[in-house]
This record gives C-alpha cells, sequence and structure tokens, in this order.
C-alpha cells in the first residue's frame, strides 16, 4: 500500500499538457519532451502498482471487490476536472469544459456525440450501456468500435432526437454547440462536454476522467495502463533511434482536388511524434491541418508520405502523387514511401492514435518490428 | 444614371469617334497589360519553393532561344507543372468573371449587377456542390466542372425562359427570376450541407464555395480557354450593340440593333463564361462587381473599351489575389475568394468615396 500511496502521489504531479510551441515538432522540444518522459514514466509505474496493488479499488460501480478508497481518491486527485477526488460514490460532481455537472447516479444510458468519445466510452463500459453514438463511429473506415456500435442509433445535433433516446448521460466534445448543450441541460438531462487530448498524457486523463464519470474507474485504470505500456513499447524502439537517423514525414490527404496536410497541434503531428519522425509541416511552421500546394510538399521534401483517408480515395489520390511529374524529385516518391494508412487509427481523436503511431513506426522502422505485431487494445468483458 | 451611362456610351460611338475609342482602348490596354505581365512574373517567381528570378526568366524564355541562367529539373517542373498553368487559370477566371460583369452591368443598367444576379453563380455552385455530395466528384476528373458548368447553364436557361414566357422578354421579370432562381438554387445548396453525410463532403463543399485555384493544372487551362476566350471575344464584338441597348429596346431596334438576337446572345455568353469560370475555380465574389466598375470610373461606360479592359483588368485582379493567396501563409493556402472579398471590398469601398461626386457617369 505504500507503494501505491507514492505512486498516487506522484500521479497527482501530472499536469494538464500544454500545446507544443509553434513550429516546435520534433526541434527544439528536447527539454519538453524529457519532461513528458519522466512524467509518463511516473504515471506509468503508478498505474502499474496500482493495478497490481488495489486491483479492484472500486467506486462503488463495478464487480471488482471494493477496496480501500484511500488510494483511489489520491489517483482522482491528479487528474484535472474531478472535483471531489475522495467521492467514489454518487452523486459524483465534475468540472468540465461547460461548467460544473452533477451526475446523480451511476449512467446506464450514456450517448456520445463524438467518434473519439465514443471509441473511449465503448473502451470503459459494455456495449449495453451506450443508447446512441455519433454516425461516424457505425463506420467501419472511420471507427475502431464500428462492430460494437451497429446495434444503437445514430444521432444528430438535434436536442429532441438526443432526447427521444433517454440518455441519462451525454457527453459532447468541444464543437457541440452551447444551445444544444443548454437545451438537453434543460430537460434534466447531464451533460459532460470534454476536450480529448492527443499527447499520451492527456490521454491517459481522459481516460480516466471518464471513468470517473462512467462509474468504471478501475476498467479506466487498467486501460491506462494498457495504453501506457503500449506506448512505453513503442517509445523503446523508436526512441532509441539518434537524430539523425530520424526521418522527415508528412502527413497529406486530398478531397475535391485540395491537399490538406497535418502540422503542430494535429492528430497526425502527434502521431508522428510519437512514432518519432519528424514532422515536416509543423517545421514548416504549419498548426493544425490547413490546405496545402504540390508545391508546397516539394518545398517540405519529406521522405515518408502517409495518406489516412479511406483506400477508395486515398489510393487514387497515391497514384496522382507518384505519377505527378513535378513531385519525381521529392524524396517520398523518388523512393516510393507513400503510404496510404487507415484513416480509422490516424484521424480519431481517442487513445486508438497509438495504433497509428504503432503502423507507422512499422513504415519508418520495418527491421525493428514484424508486420502484424500490433493488435486492438481491450475492451471491457 | 442608367440614362446618363447610355448618352455617355452613344458618345463614342464607332463612327464618331473611332480614333478617340482606339487611343483609349490601346492606351489603357497597354497599362494594364504591362500590369499583367508583371504580376504574372511576381508570381511565377513567388512560392514555396524558392527560385531565383532569373531562373524563372531562363525557364520561361527557353523556348524562344533565351538561356542565361541553368536551373534544375526540379525549378523546370514546378514553373511548367504547377506555376504557369495556375496562374493562366487565375487570369482565365478573372478575365471571365471581369467581362461577364460589365455585360450584365451593361445587359441590366444596373451598376449592382453582376454574374450572380440571373443564378448563374447559384447554378454552378449547386451542380459543383451536388457532384461532392453524391461522391461522384471523386470519381472521374473534371467531375466538378463539368457538374458546375451544367449547374450554370441550366440556370441561365432557366431564368432565361422564365423571363420570355408568352413570347415576349421583360428585363424585370428576369432580374426577379434571377434573385429567385438564387435563392432556391441556394436553398438547395444549405439542404445538402444539411443532409450530407459525411464531414469530409462538407468540408469540401464549405472550401468550394469560398472559390480557390489550388491544384489547377493545364487540364483546367484546356478546359477554360477555349469558352471563356471565344465567348469573351463574341461579347466584345456585341459591345457597340450593347451600347445602343442601354438607349431602351425601341431605340436600340430603330439603330438597327436585332434585340431579340443581341440580348439572348450577350446572356448567353456571359452565362457560359460565367459558368466555365464557376467549374475551374469555384464560386469567386467580387471580381466581376468591382472591375468593371472600377474600370467605368476610369475610363467612362462605353462598352468597346471597358469589355477588353475588364477582360484584362480582371485577370490582372486574380492573378495578384490568388499570388497572395497562396504566398502569404505558405506553405499552407489560402482560399483566393477570401482574398477577393478583403482586397476588392475596401477598395472598393474606398473607390466609391473617392469618386462620389462624379459617380453620375453611373
Amino acid at each position: 500500500m505504500r507503494s501505491s500511496l507514492l505512486g498516487a502521489q506522484r500521479l497527482r504531479n501530472i499536469t494538464p499538457p500544454s500545446p507544443p510551441p509553434s513550429g516546435g515538432g520534433i526541434q527544439g522540444g528536447g527539454s519538453r519532451w524529457r519532461n513528458h518522459t519522466v512524467t509518463i514514466f511516473l504515471a506509468m509505474t503508478t498505474l502499474l502498482v496500482l493495478a497490481a496493488c488495489s486491483s479492484g479499488s472500486g467506486d462503488g460501480s463495478t464487480s471488482a471487490p471494493a477496496a480501500s478508497t484511500a488510494p483511489l481518491s489520491t489517483v482522482l486527485n491528479g487528474v484535472p476536472g474531478i472535483v471531489d477526488p475522495t467521492n467514489t460514490g454518487w452523486p459524483r460532481t465534475v468540472e468540465v469544459l461547460n461548467g460544473l455537472v452533477t451526475i446523480n447516479a451511476k449512467p446506464e444510458r450514456i450517448l456520445t456525440v463524438s467518434l473519439g468519445h465514443d471509441e473511449v466510452t465503448y473502451a470503459m463500459v459494455p456495449p449495453g450501456r451506450v443508447v446512441a453514438t455519433n454516425g461516424y463511429t457505425k463506420l467501419e473506415q472511420h471507427s475502431n468500435v464500428a462492430h460494437l456500435a451497429g446495434g444503437v442509433g445514430a444521432i444528430t445535433l438535434d436536442a429532441e432526437q438526443v432526447v427521444s433516446y433517454r440518455p441519462d448521460l451525454v457527453v459532447a466534445s468541444p464543437f457541440t454547440k452551447a444551445d444544444f448543450i443548454d437545451a438537453l441541460t434543460n430537460v434534466g438531462i447531464p451533460v459532460v462536454q470534454t476536450k480529448l487530448h492527443n499527447g499520451p498524457d492527456g490521454r491517459i486523463q481522459d481516460i480516466i476522467l471518464l471513468g470517473y464519470v462512467y462509474g468504471e474507474v478501475d476498467r479506466a485504470l487498467a486501460l491506462a495502463d494498457e495504453v501506457q505500456a503500449r506506448y512505453d513499447a513503442l517509445k523503446e524502439v523508436t526512441g532509441a533511434k539518434p537524430v539523425g537517423d530520424r526521418q522527415r514525414v508528412l502527413s497529406l490527404t486530398s478531397y475535391s482536388d485540395k491537399i490538406y496536410t497535418a502540422g503542430a497541434n494535429s492528430t497526425e503531428g502527434g502521431i508522428i511524434k510519437a512514432a518519432d519522425g519528424i514532422n515536416v509541416a509543423a517545421l514548416a511552421g504549419l498548426e493544425g491541418n490547413p490546405t496545402t500546394s504540390l508545391e508546397g510538399v516539394i518545398s517540405m521534401a519529406p521522405e515518408v508520405i502517409f495518406i489516412p483517408q479511406p483506400p477508395d480515395s486515398g489510393e487514387p489520390f497515391r497514384e496522382q502523387l507518384l505519377a505527378n511529374p513535378a513531385l519525381s524529385e521529392v524524396p517520398a516518391i523518388k523512393d516510393g514511401r507513400v503510404y496510404v494508412v487507415p484513416n480509422k487509427f490516424f484521424t480519431t481523436l481517442s487513445f486508438w492514435n497509438l495504433r497509428g503511431a504503432e503502423d507507422l513506426a512499422v513504415l519508418l522502422w520495418p527491421d525493428d518490428f514484424n508486420a502484424g505485431e500490433f493488435t486492438e487494445f481491450s475492451f471491457p468483458k | 444614371m442608367s440614362r446618363v451611362m447610355a448618352i455617355g456610351a452613344i458618345r463614342t460611338d464607332w463612327s464618331s469617334s473611332n480614333i478617340s475609342v482606339v487611343t483609349r482602348l490601346a492606351a489603357a490596354s497597354a497599362v494594364l497589360g504591362v500590369l499583367l505581365i508583371v504580376a504574372a512574373l511576381a508570381s511565377l517567381s513567388m512560392g514555396p519553393v524558392s527560385i531565383p528570378v532569373s531562373h524563372v526568366a531562363s525557364i520561361v524564355l527557353e523556348p524562344i532561344g533565351l538561356d542565361f541562367a541553368s536551373y534544375t529539373r526540379t525549378e523546370e517542373l514546378v514553373i511548367e507543372q504547377l506555376r504557369l498553368p495556375r496562374i493562366i487559370v487565375g487570369a482565365l477566371v478573372g478575365m471571365a468573371l471581369g467581362v461577364a460583369g460589365a455585360t450584365m452591368q451593361g445587359l441590366f443598367r444596373n451598376p449592382m449587377a453582376d454574374p450572380g444576379i440571373i443564378g448563374v453563380s447559384a447554378g454552378g455552385a449547386l451542380g459543383a456542390v451536388a457532384a461532392i455530395a453524391l461522391g461522384i466528384s471523386g470519381i472521374f476528373y473534371q467531375a466538378l466542372s463539368v457538374f458546375s458548368f451544367l449547374g450554370a447553364m441550366g440556370a441561365a436557361f432557366l431564368v432565361y425562359g422564365i423571363a420570355t414566357v408568352g413570347g415576349r422578354f421583360n428585363m424585370a421579370t428576369l432580374l426577379l427570376a434571377g434573385v429567385a432562381v438564387s435563392a432556391f438554387f441556394g436553398a438547395i445548396v444549405s439542404a445538402i450541407m444539411v443532409l450530407v453525410p459525411s464531414n469530409e463532403a462538407l468540408r469540401e463543399i464549405l472550401f468550394w464555395l469560398t472559390g480557390g485555384l489550388d491544384s489547377r493544372s493545364w487540364e483546367h487551362v484546356r478546359l477554360a480557354a477555349p469558352p471563356i476566350i471565344g465567348a469573351s471575344t463574341i461579347i466584345f464584338v456585341m459591345s457597340r450593340d450593347l451600347n445602343l441597348l442601354m438607349l431602351g429596346d425601341d431605340e436600340a431596334k430603330s439603330m438597327g440593333v436585332r434585340v431579340g438576337v443581341i440580348r439572348p446572345g450577350l446572356l448567353a455568353a456571359a452565362s457560359l463564361i460565367t459558368g466555365v469560370a464557376v467549374a475551374v475555380s469555384g464560386t469567386i465574389a467580387f471580381v466581376g462587381l468591382v472591375v468593371p466598375h472600377m474600370l467605368r470610373l476610369v475610363v467612362g461606360p462605353d462598352h468597346r473599351v471597358l469589355i477588353p479592359l475588364s477582360a484584362v483588368g480582371g485577370a490582372l485582379f486574380m492573378v495578384i489575389a490568388d499570388n497572395i493567396a497562396r504566398t502569404v501563409v505558405q506553405p499552407a493556402e489560402f482560399r483566393v475568394g477570401i482574398i477577393t472579398a478583403f482586397v476588392g471590398a475596401p477598395f472598393f469601398i474606398f473607390l466609391l468615396i473617392r469618386n462620389k461626386r462624379h459617380t453620375t457617369a453611373f
């Protein structure tokens, strides 16, 4: 228990992820990266110890045997948004983007409005507790939980339609309109509006916060443990690569003649960083997912290009890039290192991004990984 | 106001002041032409890939035997395959919108008229949005352009058909029908945006509606150049008749204008070039309104001068706007429609205020 307490105390020191500096990418981020590594290591250690020593610590919501609430509350104290970490009963209150929200009882009819939240939710609660999801969540090409979401309703952002599903909790994203949230709140449905992060420590916080909201903290800790372990295993290989060996990577997608890239603070940029590639779009000073041009691609001179979009549109775009004479001197084109990758791993804003980082690592360092080495994440039994 | 404009136009009739017209046209064309060449060369020299001006000049002039600097294959490809076709498409689109705007303003005797007023832009937008929403835009190359062109022409014929119901053309009916058709097509576009299941498709629709010249190629040049140049030439040939039409149908007929042929001919030609422009660039605001209006303030309302100058001026405006769009945040890009609105609107207001006391010419 001493170990648990010590580890939990360390977890309290996890701070919310701060945005990387403009144009940061890998370059110039050494000290920040070391700080993250230390933080992640401490968090991971804590989670591993907790998982071993306080299994079934329980918040009164799982079948696991209840344990002392002391270490659990200490763990929860490190997670932004949990108002009273000592409260593991119901009602419980969280402070999220739409303010203080009190959940009176363990939610049994959950409805989420974004794909990323759906993926985190299905990883923590049995499918029967989800009553409706984002429409995207049902699409195999875009969603990692489509096989679980097939039987539930798909929502639009119409409050009355959402009410018709009789949810006892709605989970919203930062892009959900305030009037939609107000409308649901006014009819007595608690709405938890949270941001999903694309950094490793932020992902852990997202998982634990939603686990607390759902009354599934044990499962959240186990999932956080699993995610962190896979991340550490990946970094053990890619992080050991000499800086001079790291490759210049560019994410490109194309829809209706327009080309989009992924700079700093983008989901794809976070994946490139996790796989220890150099995000050339971030190096060029781009942020988010702006449009670029073929000339922009030439100027960024990537050694590897990945295309995170469905094969039916991604493959023709790949062929266009490879066949365009103007791009013939671009290293990635010259060497044929242009890959269409599963967009459900690379564009969704959930811990499933780590699968994208694993896939990208295989493309960047093929000698260090076996094909098919990486598998799905676990789901609650 | 339109009467004043018409009288001004009549005073510059070919037969009475041929030299004056030719002189003004030549002088203004020379100025705008030089500016266009300078803007095009500047655009060729600027972009995410840094290419020395001497290399650009050598690449451009090499076909005529002038080769005064060595350049790399990449530089040559960037100029030949990326920048040059894009600049030409931009110039063609600007030319089309400028000519169409001048024609519409003359035909409707309304300084606020532009290709959007008779629903042509809305029709083009609907065609393109439908292609995106139905997923057709990804199936074959140029699908977006073809659908946009069909939408623009469909709208033009629909509006003109409404205006000629009963066998007699009515200008007021045409304008009102244009407003109604634009609103109706706009509502369909909004409905598609609400119902489209894919967020990517929705994003594409929003981006397309702001207009842009990214990824334009020689294919787009081949698609746009013949109809735009051809129809613009036809409009220029009919510019004297356009001057006379501004006096009113009866007076134009008495001066030998075949009103029943010339008016729909001008409308069809203006719709055609607008549709083609929308097809290759999306909906780009302000060019068709601002460019003819600015030029009219400088050279007067004679369409024999105004039409060709609107072609060159529109091309110049678009080349400059697109250069800003593709270089200001490089290697990312702005949409050129954003730039035309940002640049065009304040400049237009400035000119209106500055020329407030002289706007009786239009």
